[in-house]
């Protein structure tokens, strides 16, 4: 059966089979079409009382959706009216998690810029409340990482092993996880910068500042590069801190 | 001889009345059509009364118990008004039981009565058992003191409040267009006592505007979803069905803040009923020939007078729910403003 306005029904809601057969009776041809309907049909209450039970989610509860937070938002105003924190308040509340993926290519858009929670009449920090509601959501497998978590967790966890960052380890080990085939020394497997497949706008972008270095700053970031410096006492530091974030939870995320 | 007040009516109303007469020493006749006083809260066994959170037997007890006791107020129950003679001032009233009495003034004071859920069809009050009214619930936690779904006992997991049953409703005719008033209160209140007692059940109320008017915004809005974590769900009920599957009931409607339909398992559904105004207050306005609100029938105050408890017939006075919703606490003012008025009309003289 043809759908003569497909533009009115989201694909994703039309199921279509080649061969269906329902309780024995094969219905393939005309039948094989069904298009899902808009209802919702349940709330999930433990992704919301996960959100509203967390220390920073608690304030949802206060919300009385009256949108000054969203009238406020300059991602809303100048960039993507489906990025509405209101919106997610609301549904994160009911916990309809299907609504909330349908935006989250948009969710991760905060710019941090607290007009909302300051200007919230009833009190909801609503920044804090939306990082809880996107935190929740890629815990549970329901939003895809915002691509620059990733590069926060890299660099995070190369500040927890030396308390500090090397420069040159983290732009090539950067590189190396996007995918990029990374030259190293045999000896100590440290990356050689540009040789193998550096993209050309890397290779634009390190050459100007290294065409500036005084020889002296160059020959120290090259013996940084090979000998990754540590910060005094690290060691032991190190193992109370990652205790201390595994405790809390500041790792998985 | 002593000039007399009739009350009509053994309601909040008639009792702040009746009181407040009786201290003054105007004699007074106070008449009630139950066999108690106290009206629909004593009546049908409100449990918690907005907006003080105090039983009714706390509010009420006091005014019935020195309504009962004062020499002044002859209490005559089981007795309604049957008709009304004579010019302001020199009423002659017939009452039910027969006897005839000369009164100087009369105070109004007969109420309203709750809507009757089974109008609306399509909720199914009286086809599924879990769909009860907000008066019910109120006698399940006065009577029983216990929350529990009617169909098998057990505690619901999911109760909704529906909001505006008989309320804001032109389907049912221009009678039932006005505002209750008092529901999104109570309902507040109730989803917070379910709340409080029982705090794994989550409550749902399915509403179009809030209405929790001056100060009753914190304690019957924000404190049921900040303290309580009543959630709140814009959209009106458009239709209860049962689903044997599972015994659940599903509430049907649209969520008109995300613009979908939804169809959503509960337990228990409370309807939040509407006011209208009693069959006595009809009789009475035609037995006084007093003015009725065209739409509603409920009594309407003089259009001379700035104040809404002196109707359009000079020595009778309008108090409490038979000019429309009201809440308890205003009820009561009402009828000792009321007595007051009447007080002064027949020229009392009060000693100081």
């Amino acid at each position: 059966m043809a759908i003569h306005e497909r533009s009115l029904v989201e694909p994703e809601r039309i199921l279509r089979k080649e061969r269906l057969v329902v309780e024995g009776i094969d219905v393939s041809g005309d039948w094989n079409l069904i298009i899902l309907p808009r209802v919702i049909n349940d709330y999930d209450l433990d992704f919301a009382k996960e959100i509203i039970n967390s220390p920073d989610g608690k304030t949802i509860n206060q919300c009385y959706q009256c949108s000054y937070c969203t009238a406020s938002c300059p991602v809303h105003n100048y960039w993507d009216e489906r990025y509405n924190p209101r919106h997610f308040i609301y549904l994160a509340r009911l916990g309809m998690i299907d609504e909330l993926q349908k935006r989250a290519d948009v969710m991760w858009r905060c710019v941090s810029c607290h007009k909302c929670t300051h200007r919230c009449p009833k009190g909801v920090l609503v920044e804090e409340v939306l990082k809880v509601i996107l935190r929740t959501m890629a815990k549970k497998g329901l939003i895809e990482e915002y691509p620059s978590k990733k590069f926060d967790k890299f660099f995070t966890e190369q500040v927890l092993e030396y308390g500090r960052i090397e420069d040159g380890e983290l732009l090539f080990g950067w590189i190396e996880k996007q995918g990029y085939k990374v030259v190293k020394d045999p000896i100590l497997k440290k990356p050689i910068p540009f040789i193998g497949e550096t993209p050309e706008w890397l290779k634009e972008l390190t050459m100007k500042p290294i065409k500036s270095m005084n020889i002296g700053f160059l020959m120290l970031n090259a013996k940084h590069m090979l000998f990754h410096p540590r910060t005094k006492n690290w060691n032991r530091f190190k193992q109370v801190l990652r205790k201390v974030m595994e405790e809390e939870g500041a790792l998985a995320h | 001889m002593a000039k007399k007040v009739l009350v009509a009516g053994g309601g909040p109303a008639g009792l702040g009345a009746a009181r407040v007469l009786g201290r003054l020493g105007v004699p007074t006749l106070l008449v009630e059509k139950e066999d108690k006083l106290g009206g629909r809260p004593v009546l049908e066994g409100y449990h918690t009364l907005i907006p003080r959170k105090l039983k009714p037997s706390q509010v009420l007890g006091p005014y019935i118990k020195e309504v009962e006791d004062n020499p002044n107020v002859e209490v005559k129950l089981k007795t309604e008004l049957e008709a009304c003679e004579g010019e302001p001032g020199n009423f002659k009233v017939k009452l039910s039981n027969g006897e005839t009495h000369e009164v100087a003034a009369v105070v109004v004071a007969t109420g309203f009565q709750h809507f009757d859920a089974r109008r609306k069809g399509e909720l199914g009050y009286g086809l599924y058992p879990d769909v009860i009214t907000n008066l019910e619930l109120e006698q399940m936690f006065s009577r029983e003191g216990k929350l529990y779904r009617p169909s098998n006992g057990q505690l619901p997991k999911r109760v909704a409040f529906v909001f505006c049953v008989g309320s804001r409703d032109r389907q049912l005719g221009v009678t039932n267009v006005h505002c209750c008033r008092y529901g999104c209160a109570l309902s507040g209140l109730q989803g917070s006592e379910i709340r409080e007692h029982y705090p794994d059940v989550d409550v749902f109320c399915y509403y179009m505007d809030v209405r929790t008017y001056g100060t009753w915004e914190y304690p019957f809005y924000w404190a049921p979803q900040e303290k309580y974590g009543v959630r709140y769900v814009r959209g009106r009920i458009a239709e209860i069905t049962y689903s044997p599957a599972d015994g659940r009931l599903r509430v049907k409607h649209e969520d008109t803040i995300v613009q979908r339909p939804a169809e959503v398992p509960m337990d228990l559904v409370v309807l939040v009923l509407g006011m209208e105004p009693s069959e006595g207050t009809k009789k009475v306005a035609k037995i006084l020939g007093l003015a009725q609100d065209p739409d509603s029938q409920f009594l309407i105050p003089s259009e001379e007078s700035g104040s809404n408890i002196i109707s359009n017939r000079p020595g009778v006075f309008i108090a409490g729910a038979c000019k429309g919703p009201i809440d308890i606490e205003s009820s009561l003012s009402e009828g000792e403003a009321a007595a007051a008025e009447a007080a002064s009309f027949i020229g009392a003289k009060v000693s100081v």
